[in-house]
């Protein structure tokens, strides 16, 4: 028992050693899975108990392009993004500023209200969106499937558009108006200045969400729209697993780049809030 | 008599600017979901009469029990699993350790890429030729042959942790770096040892956030449905169950829209009874 108790003692007083094997152990949980997609995607004959692959190529890269058809589907992937991005942005500015800066009656409720879509899953109402749809024509179409984007996208541009207007100071708009700018004028030169960083990170989080957003699109995708998360699932199915990790490697390196990019600007934490202020 | 018509006209104004945001919640949000409800009473295939045979032939089969039970297993172990981890996590970068700044980077990478691409890592990284489990055979004695983790209800907890953990893993450490530190010193200074501050000072003060994270975790991981599609093998929680009812031919649109409904309705009875529990502490 003192033995014991010894022993833990000392592992405690190891507490820096402990503390750094955590985040070691943290850091390669979280980076070797990506790490091993890209020794998959470039590694030949990689097979039986191989640390690494015998015999580096970049076939599997020239077959993602060739016979995955991998640059239309990058344009329909970014065609859909901007598309929903712009959607978002258009109806999160007015609505974030009514939510931000009006008295509204029952604003908590409606608020909750907007928010609602991240609550419920989204496959249960990506079914109703596909059947809708459907009967309106707009599967397949590259409108349609950032329209559908944007159920999941403007909830959160609304809410993150909201708090910038919040934090918008009530006196510099009053020195315009005592100046004798118009609202129009006001809001162009005045305020759109002020509220561009909060525009810009609303705009970076809707476009990653819609980049990587599968449920809706798998539910609204045609041959023509395929974006590429849908097709890394279809190429998972298929099961050639050296194209497919070529095809994610594509698909995660620009996140990451963004990831990094992004930081000093925007808080990314808020990336994944996004409820209740959050 | 100016300033009421330009109060109501700055009431109009309000209206005309909420108006976009409504539209997109009614249009993309609660008229699927109506269309979901009416489709799910209709008998399959048609678009009129109203039956309720698609939720008693579903919640009649011995397998949905299954299935849902399923669903809040997995759920749940992983909503309990990101917590633990999470708590452990943010205590130890609260101490801003060397790289601090590089590891709150990392925590958000799961929630950054497609949750597909993480999944396919792991599935890579645990199979019976991944790094895993070679490290396990070579450096571990008695373990002789490859261990299972793909395709099994652990592996599918460790997926989902792993991708879902972020939001508690953020909401914490944001709660945590509000505390006051003059309250644990009072503590440290009242003669409590750093096990004693941990347990009966820090916790109970940052439960608020963890477990307001943790409804994010349960609810994105109720929700899942990318990985257990295709991580899950034989496990089909609710949401693959209602994808593999639109992939028959013809599509059973009026069972998928049935098990939908269900679903959520599980879902928004599981948070009104957690929320419950998270208000009770402060009541």
């Amino acid at each position: 028992m003192t033995l014991l108790r010894q022993y833990l003692r000392a592992i405690l007083s190891a507490r820096k050693l402990l503390i750094t094997t955590f985040l070691l152990c943290f850091g390669l949980m979280i980076y070797l899975p990506f790490l091993m997609i890209a020794f998959r995607s470039v590694g030949k004959g990689w097979f039986g108990r191989l640390w690494l692959p015998p015999e580096l190529t970049l076939e599997w890269y020239r077959w993602a392009i060739e016979v995955t058809n991998i640059v239309d589907i990058t344009k329909n992937t970014l065609i859909i993004a901007v598309l929903a991005v712009t959607m978002a942005t258009l109806v999160g500015i007015p609505s974030g500023w009514a939510f931000g800066r009006r008295k509204i009656p029952g604003k908590e409720l409606l608020m909750s209200m907007i928010l609602l879509p991240r609550m419920i899953p989204p496959i249960a109402y990506a079914l109703g969106v596909a059947q809708v749809f459907y009967r309106l024509h707009l599967i397949n179409t590259h409108f349609g499937v950032a329209l559908a984007h944007v159920a999941v996208c403007a909830p959160y541009a609304i809410l993150v558009l909201s708090a910038t207007f919040e934090g918008l100071d009530e006196r510099v708009l009053e020195a315009a108006s005592v100046c004798g700018a118009n609202p129009v004028r006001t809001f162009f030169h005045v305020i759109l200045p002020l509220i561009l960083p909060g525009i810009l990170s609303s705009m970076i989080f809707t476009f990653t969400t819609s980049y990587n957003e599968f449920t809706l699109t798998l539910m609204t995708y045609g041959k023509d729209t395929t974006t590429l998360p849908v097709r890394t699932y279809l190429a998972i199915g298929e099961g050639y697993w050296e194209v497919t990790s070529a095809m994610s490697i594509i698909l995660v390196i620009p996140s990451i780049i963004v990831l990094f990019m992004i930081q000093r600007q925007v808080a990314p934490e808020k990336l994944v809030g996004g409820f209740k202020g959050v | 008599m100016l300033k009421r018509g330009s109060k109501a006209r700055s009431t109009l104004f309000t209206l005309l600017m909420l108006l976009p945001g409504l539209a997109g919640f009614f249009g993309l949000f609660f008229y699927p979901m109506m269309v979901t409800v009416v489709r799910s009473f209709r008998p399959e295939g048609e678009l009129v009469g109203w039956t309720g045979e698609h939720y008693v032939k579903f919640l009649s089969e011995p397998r949905a029990r299954d299935v849902i039970v399923l669903t809040f297993v997995l759920s749940i172990s992983a909503t309990l699993c990101s917590i633990l981890f999470s708590v452990v996590l943010c205590l130890v970068l609260r101490r801003k350790p060397r790289g601090h700044r590089f590891f709150r980077l990392t925590m958000l990478i799961p929630r950054v890429v497609p949750g597909l691409i993480g999944a396919l890592g792991l599935l890579l990284l645990l199979g019976s030729r991944g790094w895993v489990n070679l490290f396990l055979i070579q450096f571990i004695p008695l373990v002789e042959e490859p261990i299972r983790f793909n395709y099994t209800i652990p592996g599918l907890i460790l997926f989902y942790t792993w991708l879902y953990f972020p939001f508690t893993a953020v909401t914490t450490l944001s709660t945590l770096e509000s505390l006051d530190p003059a309250i644990e010193e009072a503590a440290d200074v009242a003669g409590a040892n750093r096990w004693q501050v941990l347990r009966h000072v820090v916790i109970p003060l940052i439960m608020p956030g963890i477990l307001a994270g943790s409804v994010l975790t349960f609810m994105a991981a109720f929700g899942a449905f990318s990985i257990p599609l295709i991580a899950g093998g034989n496990y089909r929680p609710l949401s693959v169950e209602i994808y593999k009812q639109i992939n028959f031919t013809p599509a059973r649109w009026s069972a998928a829209s049935a098990r939908a409904m269900i679903m959520a309705a599980l879902q928004v009875a599981f948070l009104t009874f957690y929320m419950r529990i998270l208000r009770r502490p402060s009541a």
